[in-house]
């Protein structure tokens, strides 16, 4: 049986993150997401993989090639446009033989998600989908049950019928493709798995099966630095890398190879540094996560935030950390804990506060000294006012 | 990374048939006929390069004796017979990361009696271990590989099975009695013989001997990762184990495969069978029975409907492309614990100590091709950081003139593979003539590693595509690291100057990310210009090296008429070349000397050249047509650049066509002078 993992899309709402990388590819305690979701997949014993990619579908290849390192087969077939997750789906039809699982690149499970899907595919057929409970199911695709059948899937309503939620991880057969096909698109032309499965939920024909393992998801910004954190406490700390002998550094942690960690300086528990970062004497890192090339000078603070690659955070910088209210697309998420978000390649000049809840855009500069706060576009520069 | 594949069909051993039908038919039946195992083997390994060509071997099953050949070197330069009527083998190729790559370290590994034949991809970790007990028990290692303890182990152990079995009927000729006594020590589980397995009837030195039995005992002993194939002198079967590494069966008619990856074998079936960890199998022509824990299993049957090709490119179309966005991940790795920023200072594992460098009066870099530009950058920054003169000579015009002290001269050979022949020979003039060597190299144990005095590795990785892209800048950063190492311990560098110099490095993978990230406008551009009369490249300083190499690529890949050359030479002569058909790419960044570059940029725009710049310099944005902006990162500014003229050659000849990781008329290595 092959896995047909779906990692085309770019995820929006996490930008600016996402504006060179797709969202499967954020790094979570030095590897991307997608890598958890592959790693479930080996361990469930399916070593033919197939990733639907698209956008920077560059990065996904150039991190897994042909999954030699995993021991697997990876192929890949390419989502020009990303018109809806059925539509990924399809993309795969000439890349698998009979029945196959699908997973989201951009979730972790555990094995046992894909294990139990394979299971049930093989004795009922298909569909066959993954629910599990939330304690927030308004946020996601709520389905009800009559028994292990699904009655009715609805997307994040306003009044949520039950506490299962789509997990995300489905079974199906070919027959699927005609399915998807028949799939009227909606009014922005895409067809999602839910509208697919609809379709069959009409004839009882989707079986469910219940997952209650471990399952993360990355919506926003402040989740990265919170996923990271349970997934540090799940498998504990890896130090690679250079660290002074006089810093200080709590568990769990992630220190990548060729990273450099200077004297006195702090890392308190979840911090994950990637791969050739550099921080400098005396900082201090709590909750943070920074991704490879990015540098972190002398005595800068950096609380409750995501540096993102090659960037630069100025000596004494200080960004604040903390709870605080976010808008984001209209919505207002409060009490969410975003100290900040520095883009890729974004500089924060030496002394300058960040206030809670800053997002700095890939490539933007900030003057040394200032005070920032908000969202500040890609390729901006911030001056002293 | 190893690959590893084992062959074998059931038709009668004899000069096999042709494989002319080879070519291009996809037959569903795989091939048959004997003495095919030779081409098959040879063939799988060219498919699997990828995975390794430091070294490569064949084994091939006799009546009485398995025969091996076995060397460093990539596949192509192993010494093989015409033909061998053997219809069942197994090969390996090599990519060591620890470990000389010599040719006793080559696979196959055999035992002491020449009759078990191993290949093994992955560690085993309690080798030494289990070394010192077979060394103890009196079995002669013949390399330094953590494999080789696996036919010791094996011959051990069906020299036991053959003494229970006969009840001390037949003995071999070398009658080792120390072997059977380990094999008893690691032995204790009853054989379970049902099953489909079906004795050989064969006359080699371990007769009936149940082969798989004794391999499950003997990976039993195994700790760490394992992919390995077995044969045994006189046995018409191969017998495999699978533990953490890839391992797949290829399933065929009247022949059946094992390899690493499909690729090794796509050509012949799409039949195929994963084995899963912990896995023992037997293989012959025509069957294939797997055990696990003790019990014989059915692993499931698979058609792999993809094209092979395209499985080990992950995704890219060709490797070159795959290997330009490989870039940041080796320069990483060529960064990796050796830079320390704080005391302005490199941690090299070369033995270049102060007192010798202090001595050196000028250091020469010999190379060829993509290494000797690598060697022209790197003159400058030895120039300017290290103060130390510096000459680059391409290594098939090198001799040790006069003029010079071969005491206080250090000749330094840029080479890839440590293969190349040209550089290898300009390396023993300078060693002849009493200087001391050093080789810059991607290849641990190559012959220009071995011969020269010191190596330095660039850690970039395997490079498949002919054209060399992400080499080279691991090369020019190599350099750079050798630079602050020279710099410093001749005093001629100061710290501070040092550790802005390691900021750029360290630095370096996230610029060149950006250029990546970048890759769709280069496309663009690439198409723009793609039907051109003639591409001129040019820069000053570090510009005019990577002008050079730019050109270089465009020349190679794409076959287009392309030359390079220091911008101030434009005047001099090409200018009468230079028309509105005739696009001009130049450096226009720190340590290209973009001022002076501008002058002869506006020179050409005047004619009505296409002006393509790769650019830091604010006030060029005027006077080019496209301009594709660089990092700012010091003097490493036009390495960065040179990412893009690379993705610039390469878009340009995809939308030629042109057959871009094999270029005619070249060849990765060119081992010939």
């Amino acid at each position: 049986m092959k896995a047909v993992v779906l990692a085309a899309g770019e995820g929006r709402r996490l930008e600016p993150l996402t504006n060179r990388r797709p969202k499967p590819m954020l790094p979570i305690a030095g590897k991307p997401l997608l890598e958890y979701v592959l790693e479930a997949i080996v361990d469930a014993g399916i070593d033919e993989v197939v990733f639907v990619v698209g956008y920077a579908r560059d990065r996904i290849q150039t991190h897994f090639g042909d999954g030699d390192d995993w021991g697997v087969d990876v192929e890949y077939v390419v989502q020009e446009k990303q018109l809806g997750t059925a539509h990924a789906v399809a993309q795969a039809e000439a890349a698998v033989n009979d029945a196959f699982v699908v997973l989201n690149g951009d979730r972790i499970i555990e094995p046992s998600a894909v294990t139990s899907v394979a299971e049930r595919l093989a004795r009922d057929g298909g569909p066959v989908m993954t629910v599990t409970r939330s304690a927030d199911p308004g946020a996601y695709g709520v389905v009800e049950l009559d028994g292990d059948r699904v009655v009715d899937i609805e997307e994040k309503p306003r009044e949520a019928a039950s506490e299962l939620i789509n997990a995300g991880v489905y079974g199906f057969e070919r027959s699927v493709f005609d399915a998807i096909s028949e799939t009227p698109p909606d009014d922005a032309g895409e067809r999602g798995i839910p509208d697919t499965l609809a379709g069959f939920v009409a004839d009882g024909g989707v079986s469910a099966v219940r997952y209650g393992g471990l399952w993360e998801d990355v919506s926003h910004l402040w989740d990265v630095t919170r996923v990271t954190g349970h997934v540090l406490d799940r498998d504990g700390s890896t130090r690679d890398g250079d660290v002074a002998e006089t810093a200080s550094v709590a568990d769990p942690v992630h220190v990548g190879a060729g990273t450099s960690v200077d004297a006195n300086a702090t890392l308190r528990r979840g911090c994950s540094l990637g791969e050739n970062v550099s921080v400098g004497a005396n900082a201090v890192l709590s909750n943070a996560v920074v991704l490879a090339d990015a540098v972190v000078e002398d005595g800068a603070v950096v609380r409750d935030a995501v540096v993102a690659e090659n960037a630069h955070v100025g000596a004494n910088a200080t960004v604040v950390g903390g709870e605080t209210d976010v808008l984001v697309d209209g919505n207002l998420y409060a009490d969410v804990r975003l100290g900040a978000v520095v883009g890729d390649n974004a500089t924060v000049g030496g002394g300058t506060t960040v206030a809670a809840g800053t997002v700095l855009g890939d490539g933007s500069t900030v003057e040394a000294g200032c005070t920032v706060s908000g969202r500040v576009p890609s390729d901006t520069e911030v001056r002293r006012g | 990374m190893c690959g590893i594949i084992g062959y074998i069909s059931n038709e009668d051993g004899g000069n096999g048939r042709d494989d002319e039908h080879g070519g291009g038919e996809r037959a569903d039946g795989g091939p048959t006929g004997g003495g095919r195992a030779l081409p098959v083997l040879v063939d799988g390994l060219r498919n699997l390069e990828y995975r390794g060509y430091d070294s490569a071997g064949v084994a091939l099953v006799e009546d009485d004796a398995v025969a091996v050949h076995k060397q460093q070197g990539v596949i192509d330069d192993l010494a093989l017979p015409d033909a061998h009527p053997a219809t069942c083998g197994v090969g390996h190729t090599r990519w060591s990361t620890h470990g000389k790559p010599t040719d006793a370290n080559a696979h196959p590994h055999t035992d002491c009696t020449g009759d078990v034949a191993v290949v093994h991809n992955g560690i085993i970790e309690n080798y030494d271990h289990l070394r010192a007990e077979l060394e103890a028990a009196g079995h002669a290692f013949s390399s330094e590989t953590d494999t080789e303890v696996v036919p010791h182990l094996l011959e051990a152990e069906l020299a036991a099975r053959r003494e229970a079995a006969t009840d001390g009927g037949r003995v071999d000729e070398d009658g080792d009695a120390g072997g059977a006594e380990s094999a008893a020590d690691g032995d204790g589980e009853p054989v379970d013989d049902v099953g489909p397995y079906r004795t050989a009837s064969t006359s080699g030195g371990f007769g009936d001997v149940d082969v798989v039995a004794a391999v499950e005992a003997v990976v039993d002993r195994l700790e760490g990762s394992y992919a390995v194939a077995v044969t045994v002198a006189g046995r018409e079967e191969l017998v495999v184990a699978r533990q953490d590494s890839p391992l797949v069966l290829g399933l065929g008619d009247g022949a059946n495969f094992v390899a690493s990856d499909v690729t090794a074998f796509v050509e012949h079936t799409r039949e195929v069978a994963y084995l899963e960890d912990g896995d023992v199998a037997r293989v012959t022509g025509d069957a294939v029975d797997v055990r696990h824990d003790g019990a014989w299993v059915e692993r499931d049957r698979k058609t792999v409907d993809w094209e092979a090709e395209a499985a080990e490119k992950g995704g890219y179309d060709h490797y070159m492309l795959k290997e330009i966005y490989e870039q940041p991940g080796a320069l990483r790795q060529t960064l990796s614990g050796r830079i320390d920023e704080v005391a302005g200072d490199v941690d090299l594992d070369v033995d270049l100590p102060a007192d010798v460098l202090a001595d050196v009066e000028e250091i020469q870099l010999v190379a060829c091709g993509t290494s000797y530009h690598a060697g022209l950058y790197a003159r400058r920054l030895l120039e300017e950081f290290a103060d130390v003169r510096v000459t680059v000579e391409v290594a098939s015009e090198y001799e040790f003139t006069g003029g010079r002290d071969p005491w206080e001269t250090l000749v330094v050979a840029v080479t890839q593979s440590g293969e190349t022949a040209d550089t290898l020979s300009a390396m023993r003039k300078a060693a002849k003539a009493g200087a001391r060597t050093l080789a810059v190299t991607n290849t641990v144990g190559s012959t220009a590693a071995r011969e020269a005095d010191d190596a330095l590795y660039i850690r970039a990785g395997p490079e498949i595509g002919v054209a060399a892209t992400k080499t080279f800048a691991a090369q020019v950063t190599a350099l750079s690291l050798l630079t602050v190492h020279v710099g410093r311990r001749r005093g001629a560098l100061s710290s501070e100057r040092a550790s802005h110099l390691l900021e750029n490095l360290r630095g370096l993978p996230g610029a060149v990310q950006q250029l990546l990230d970048a890759s769709d406008r280069l496309q663009a551009v690439a198409s723009e210009y793609v039907d051109e009369d003639a591409y001129f490249f040019v820069g000053r300083q570090l510009g005019s090296a990577v002008a050079l190499e730019g050109a270089l690529k465009l020349k190679e890949i794409a076959y287009v008429h392309a030359e390079g050359f220091p911008s101030g030479e434009l005047k001099h002569g090409t200018l009468a070349l230079v028309t509105e058909d005739t696009p001009v790419l130049t450096v226009l960044t720190e340590g290209a000397r973009p001022k002076e570059t501008l002058n002869n940029v506006k020179e050409v725009e005047s004619r009505g050249a296409p002006v393509i710049g790769f650019s830091s310099y604010d006030a060029a944005a005027n006077y080019l047509d496209v301009e594709i902006p660089i990092p700012d990162l010091g003097v490493l500014e036009p390495l960065v650049a040179n990412v893009g003229l690379q993705l610039f050659a390469y878009h340009v000849a995809n939308e030629l066509g042109r057959a871009i990781d094999k270029p005619r008329n070249l060849a990765k290595s060119v081992t010939v002078e």
